[in-house]
């Protein structure tokens, strides 16, 4: 509906593109968004790569994947992807028109090397003679004067740093030049400016990070064993100045005793950083644990105001840091660090538990710094006229935290506040779905459809196998002697080239392979490196690319299942990673070409939840001109909003509510069906069936769709803790701002309010934290305190956890005069309840005696739980975590994807969360499934069930042993398996008795083989 | 989660332990194999349905086909876990070691130590730890 | 269909214990279909009785075939080029299969890998149950389609006997009674009247009680 608003004011038709501003996971994950729902996306990044911070850790929490090998993929998807164009080494400079139809313009600066020439062999970085200090590691590494950022950077294209460059500084050398074998330096390039059409911008310039000098008593800068979390990350990092090996600046030796100091830059109105930066407590402790790891003997210590684990299984994350790896977390802020001259250690004075000063030596000491808005997206935001908050971050509204002051310029990720990477990448699919929804009219007029090349075919050929040995930085290398792998992989029946690489992904070496497929004429192809599961997409496209058909690819996990869980056998684990390769080889000599069948997609999708995610996505479905039948087991619309009132910023809940509900109805391509129960659930992505039996009658219907999006949502857990239930004073905060608002509760009659907070969460039956709680405790004092100023309240609090800018509102209430009483697990909270009294008394650790409050009200910080949801997960073959959250597919990169294709996620039934959170991830869903609706047909895997006729006696049994009911008898009166519908699980290949089924991909013969291989030294 | 377990287990990799036919795992003691154990996925949550299910009646079909022929079916196990289950997949992987080497070699005696597994998850790819 | 169950391997190795090279023969009829003899059989009995060899230190060579029908003279033949090279052939199909293979292949022994059970229906996948013995003499017209001689114990024909009892036979109270299920079905068509039938003495001499039986039927043949 914006967009015909849009076409009416301007009369200018919508253009199908979106540009794309900075490089990081977040840009990375709309632009894919957007490229795979039919618009052309223009990306442009300051720095000569793409990556973004992200490229730059070591690990990521709570799963500890390594950051670059789960983001390398979507590098290389993003470099490759037909519609994306990256213009790196490039800025935005200004843009005008109106939302649909814009002009950028872009100034591309000059890399003086030929883009389309280079082929990013390297030779020019290895023999400039010219070295300066490399940015992407922090200044602790170096780089040449012509550089690439990082290894696996995308483009893998260089450029020259023209104030480092010989030639450009004294007017000779231009070794470079002379040595390029593909002529591709070009000293004559100078700066360009583009203009661009696009409908629609999103911002995501991301954050740098606080600059550690704004604390100059902790000696940045002058003590050399002080260092940024960053740098430390680097020195984490395999890929790193230290290659992994933890050292300190100073002497080189290895540090034992480290110290994190949080909140650097980060809750300090003084400097006006009065927010928290969200990611922080949990980097540190990630740091913590991979550096015990790395050396078991370092002893990590975490110094903390709050420890904020507010994400979904970070709790349980912090414990484990505590519990199982000993890292020792002291709640003091630290006011200064002194270095002693000779040794360089660093002394740390603290306040131990038992309030004596203590003073500590470490080795190292560690700055968790904060989040800051660049002085370049400040700068950029000025430009465009959008506003900024007071911390220089984007402004948005409260409930649309996507949508920045400008129509059709749209923020995810830091610029719109501090906060961790699945919560960027879901924002960044949020602010996709709103950056297309004005220009869903232009879907697929500027794409362009990948072109490949056609398909040779190795009909009658014997097998020519090349092998691709990762080294995968120290991953693999470290630990499995790579090249006597290689040597080994040599001596195998059908090997005609073997190659070992730093990274085998990176994009370089997908050239590689392609030129060697060509040169070699190979026509199998087996890369030994981390997990299929991450990367065997990748190498299949490129071998496709290169005119094989992708199944001819194999995979030997040298990574996953070799070095990494072998660390301590180095000798075994090489040998074990020869005995995979030779398996690998085994079945790859056997692989044959297998051909996809193209299958239709129902556009319509199925929203189950009629809260406040459902109603979003099924809004911003509709919104993009997708039919959507919306679902709700209750007989009215709203779910939790219907309970809530008010949000801490103000927003008034149920009139939001009743106009999103207007909407939802009014909207034409909205089906709604209310008291709905979801019966039965079958089919696959693009072409799901759903029964659902709804109204008084319990009516049955079957729905076709070709995504589900499953927003069942969550509630308030009904404590039984507190004498909750047993008297009318004694109420949750849900309840509280229920009374208040219905003026059951006045609050100019109370004197002495108690609110205690997590209850029924961050315990051993729910080790998880509820994440809203504590604002909910703040919104609910601030509003008594508003009304009743002289009202005492106090907050009784493990850990106050008001990420982001809610710290504002923390501070707020300490100003106004709430009180905060910290306890812990093994101290709780007491109350006592007679005849008028309610007393509640509590340790205070800071006054180090019991506090005993008379109290009029005792309000209970309970936690989320989720809403029944087994039947469904069952239904529909849903996983959950063990709290009963569903599951996503990835923690880090698909946090609102199932790992069953077409089916997402959003709101409290993936997580605890607040409105405005729910609402960006409802619009990240939306966007997901765009990336299904928009096309018109799906490719069906070549891996199914095919039946040998000649064999089959028509005996049934794959009939009756199909999960699916895919298999019949046909006419000839054989079996007959659709490929189309068949899944490709294989059970009716495994029960055949006549053997006359073989599942492709995983033959009999295939897996035999391989297996046989593991045993057999000669294979053939 | 990187967690260690003992290098002598290999994975086979299958879309569905439904996809393990008896014949696989006889064939794998047939080239060596010390011991096999198929790794399914949770029993009710397997992404195929039934494949996890039918996978362990064959295993236990298996089992008396090796207590029969002098191989021992406590050579053979089928341990059901989720993806999300790093640390009890190397606690299986442990205790199947320790439990083959109190069993001694394959009395087919021809190929040292080694345990191979077949696993699947629902993605279709090999569990990862 | 007729329907056949796996010998206990420990037979089979006993029977070919002295062999070191031998082949075993499936069927793709009947014996496919009820899992006991189809090619999936041939491998895994290959597969576990060179298993079993190999560790008592004697290795066997298997040969694996499945005959298209091991009933029918011309599939036999498909075999015949290299049937003589092996010392025995272990045959899961029924005991049809088996005898003529025997009887085709006079040189080397056969041997059967399979009890061949009864003829029956499969009631479910892995279900079978028996349906008919072969008598030679249908009666099914008069007993609504369930047949007596298979289905009662006692082979009775004109009602039950005093052991049944709440629908069960007093052989094996797991198996119902087939008169109850006669009667059942009769009721259910509204034909009880049937059951004044008296059936005569079964002419047992077209059932196995004359000797091997033969069909010639003259239209078919020269």
């Amino acid at each position: 509906m914006k967009q015909q608003i849009v076409t009416q004011q301007n009369q200018k038709t919508p253009v199908g593109a979106v540009l794309l501003v900075g490089g990081g996971v977040g840009s990375i994950q709309a632009s894919l968004d957007l490229a795979n729902s039919g618009f052309k996306v223009y990306m442009v990044e300051e720095s000569p790569a793409i990556g973004g911070r992200m490229a730059q850790l070591d690990k990521t929490f709570p799963t500890n994947d390594c950051a670059m090998c789960i983001l390398s993929p979507k590098l290389v998807e993003c470099g490759r992807h037909p519609n994306i164009e990256l213009l790196t080494y490039s800025e935005l400079l200004d843009i005008q028109g109106e939302p649909g139809n814009m002009s950028a313009k872009i100034l591309k600066h000059a890399r003086y090397v030929n883009e389309s020439l280079c082929t990013g062999c390297g030779t020019c970085q290895e023999k400039c003679p010219q070295k300066t200090l490399s940015e992407f590691e922090q200044g602790m590494g170096t780089r040449k004067a012509i550089y690439v950022p990082y290894l696996q950077a995308i483009p893998n294209i260089p450029v020259i740093d023209k104030d480092m460059c010989i030639y450009f500084q004294k007017g000779k050398c231009r070794a470079c030049e002379k040595l390029c074998p593909a002529k591709a330096i070009d000293f004559s390039q100078t700066d360009q400016k583009l203009d661009i059409q696009v409908g629609s911008i999103i911002l995501a310039p991301g954050y740098q990070l606080t600059n550690p000098e704004v604390r100059g008593e902790y000696g940045y800068g002058r003590y050399q064993n002080v260092l940024t979390s960053l740098e430390f990350e680097r020195i984490l990092s395999a890929s790193g100045p230290f290659q992994g090996h933890i050292c300190r600046p100073s002497d080189h030796a290895e540090p034992k005793r480290i110290a994190w100091i949080q909140c650097v830059g980060s809750r300090d109105p003084s400097i006006n950083k009065g927010y928290c930066s969200s990611v922080c407590c949990m980097y540190a402790t990630k740091e913590a644990i991979i550096a015990r790891e790395h050396d078991p003997e370092v002893r990590p210590t975490i110094f903390y105001m709050d420890i904020r684990a507010h994400g979904k299984g970070f709790d349980q994350y912090y414990e484990r840091a505590r519990d199982d790896y000993g890292v020792r977390f002291i709640r003091c802020q630290i006011s200064k660090i002194i270095e002693r001259p000779k040794s360089k250690n660093l002394l740390i004075a603290y306040v131990d538990e038992g309030g004596k000063i203590v003073e500590e030596e470490f080795e190292l000491v560690v700055l968790s710094l904060g989040m800051s808005a660049s002085e370049k997206s400040r700068n950029l935001a000025q430009t465009l006229g959008i506003k900024l908050t007071p911390y220089s971050f984007c402004q948005t509204a409260s409930l649309s935290p996507m949508e920045t002051s400008r129509p059709g310029v749209y923020v995810c990720g830091t610029f719109q506040s501090p906060k961790d990477i699945p919560e960027t990448v879901s924002q960044a699919s949020g602010a996709a779905a709103f950056a297309s929804e004005i220009i869903s009219s232009a879907r697929g007029e500027l794409v362009t459809i990948k072109e490949l090349p056609p398909e040779q075919s190795i009909a009658g050929e014997e097998p020519r196998i090349g092998v691709f040995i990762c080294h995968c930085g120290i991953n693999i290398g470290g630990i499995v002697d790579v090249p006597s792998v290689k040597e080994y992989a040599k001596t195998l029946p059908h090997i005609v080239y073997v190659e070992e690489n730093l990274y085998t992904c990176s994009q370089d070496n997908q050239a590689k392979i392609r030129e060697v497929i060509q040169e070699k004429q190979l026509n199998r192809v087996v890369v030994a490196s981390c997990s299929p599961r991450t990367h065997e997409p990748l190498f299949q496209e490129t071998i496709r690319d290169a005119g094989l058909n992708k199944y001819l690819f194999e995979m030997a996990n040298i990574r996953d299942q070799c070095s990494w869980v072998h660390m301590d056998k180095k000798k075994e684990a090489t040998e074990k990673a020869k005995n995979l390769v030779r398996m690998a080889i085994a079945k790859a000599s056997l692989t044959e070409p297998l051909h996809e069948q193209e299958l239709k997609i129902n556009k319509r999708a199925l929203v189950v939840g009629g809260g406040a995610a459902g109603m979003t996505a099924a809004l911003g479905l509709a919104d993009q001109g997708f039919e959507v039948v919306l679902v709700e087991k209750e007989k009215q619309l709203g779910g939790n909003l219907r309970d809530l009132y008010y949000t801490i910023h103000g927003n008034n809940v149920q009139e939001f509510m009743h106009s999103l509900i207007e909407k939802v109805h009014n909207h034409p391509l909205i089906q709604i069906i209310l008291n709905g129960v979801i019966v039965d659930a079958g089919g696959f992505k693009g072409n799901f069936k759903t029964g659902i039996m709804s109204g008084p009658g319990m009516a049955y219907r079957k729905i076709e769709h070709g995504v589900t999006i499953i927003a069942t949502g969550g509630e308030e857990y009904k404590p039984k803790e507190y004498f909750y239930g047993h008297d009318e004073r004694i109420m949750t905060q849900h309840e509280l701002e229920g009374r208040i608002v219905h003026k059951e509760i006045d609050p100019k009659d109370l004197q002495e309010i108690v609110m205690i907070q997590c209850v029924g969460s961050r315990i051993p039956e729910r080790p998880y934290c509820s994440r809203i709680c504590c604002s909910s405790a703040i919104k609910n004092a601030l509003k008594i305190k508003e009304i009743n100023p002289n009202a005492h309240i106090y907050i009784i609090y493990r850990d106050i956890r008001t990420y982001g800018f809610l710290e504002d509102y923390y501070t707020k209430a300490r100003k106004a005069g709430v009180i905060f009483i910290r306890y812990d697990l093994d101290n709780k909270p007491e109350t006592s309840l007679e005849k008028e009294s309610l007393r509640v008394s509590v340790f205070d650790p800071s006054l180090r005696e019991t506090i005993v409050i008379n109290s009029d009200l005792l309000i209970l910080s309970s936690g989320i739980i989720p809403r029944d949801n087994e039947e469904l997960a069952t239904l529909m073959k849903l996983q959950r975590t063990q709290e009963n959250f569903f599951l996503e597919a990835h923690m880090k990169l698909r946090p609102v994807d199932f790992a069953t294709e077409g089916i997402f996620l959003c709101g409290l039934a993936h997580s605890p969360k607040p409105l405005d959170e729910s609402l960006s991830q409802a619009k990240a869903a939306v966007s997901r499934a765009c990336t299904i609706l928009a096309h018109d047909t799906i490719m069906v895997s070549g891996i199914v069930a095919q039946v040998e006729e000649k064999k089959c006696a028509a005996c049934l049994t794959c009939v009756r042993v199909c999960p699916y009911k895919v298999p019949f008898i046909n006419e000839q009166g054989v079996a007959q398996i659709d490929v189309a519908l068949c899944q490709g699980c294989g059970s009716c290949a495994a029960e055949c008795p006549g053997k006359a089924i073989q599942l492709q991909h995983f033959k009999d013969e295939q897996i035999i083989t391989k297996s046989s291989a593991l045993f057999k030294e000669n294979v053939a | 989660m990187r967690l260690s377990y003992p290098p002598n287990i290999k994975i086979i990799q299958v879309p569905c332990t439904g996809k393990v036919d008896v014949l696989y795992l006889l064939k794998s003691f047939q080239r060596g194999a010390d011991g096999v154990y198929v790794a399914g996925c949770m029993e009710g949550d397997c992404h195929y349905l039934t494949g996890n299910l039918r996978a362990r009646k064959r295993v236990e079909f298996t089992k008396k086909i090796l207590d029969e022929i002098g191989i021992g079916g406590e050579r053979l196990e089928m341990y059901n876990m989720s993806a999300a289950q790093g640390p009890r997949f190397v606690e299986i992987a442990k205790e199947m070691t320790e439990r083959i080497k109190k069993l001694g070699p394959n009395p087919i005696k021809r190929v040292a130590s080694a345990a191979l597994e077949y696993s699947a998850t629902p993605e279709k790819k090999e569990c990862v730890v | 269909m007729i329907i056949g169950k796996g010998k206990p391997i420990k037979n089979i190795l006993a029977m070919i214990e002295n062999c070191s090279k031998i082949i075993v023969a499936g069927c793709r009829g009947c014996v496919t279909v009820c899992s006991a003899g189809g090619e999936k059989e041939v491998g895994i009995l290959s597969a576990a009785l060179s298993l079993a060899r190999e560790t008592d230190g004697k290795p066997i060579e298997i040969k694996e075939v499945t005959l298209e029908r091991q009933c029918d003279p011309e599939y036999l033949e498909t075999i015949r080029s290299f049937v003589d090279e092996y010392e025995a052939v272990v045959s899961i199909a029924c005991g049809a299969g088996v005898q003529f293979m025997a009887e085709k292949f006079r040189k080397i022994p056969m041997y059967p890998g399979i009890d061949t059970n009864f003829i029956g229906v499969t009631e479910t996948q892995g279900v079978w149950t028996e349906r008919c013995q072969a008598c030679g003499d249908c009666k099914l017209h008069i007993t609504g389609g369930i047949c007596p001689i298979s289905r009662c114990a006692k082979s009775l024909l004109n009602g039950p006997c005093g052991g049944s009892s709440k629908g069960k036979c007093e052989v094996n109270p797991e198996v119902d009674c087939g008169w109850q299920l006669i009667y059942d079905r009769l009721k259910e068509l509204g034909k009880l009247d049937q059951l004044e039938i008296i059936i005569p003495i079964n002419d047992w001499s077209t059932g196995r009680d004359g000797g091997p039986r033969k069909i010639i039927r003259e239209d078919l043949t020269l």
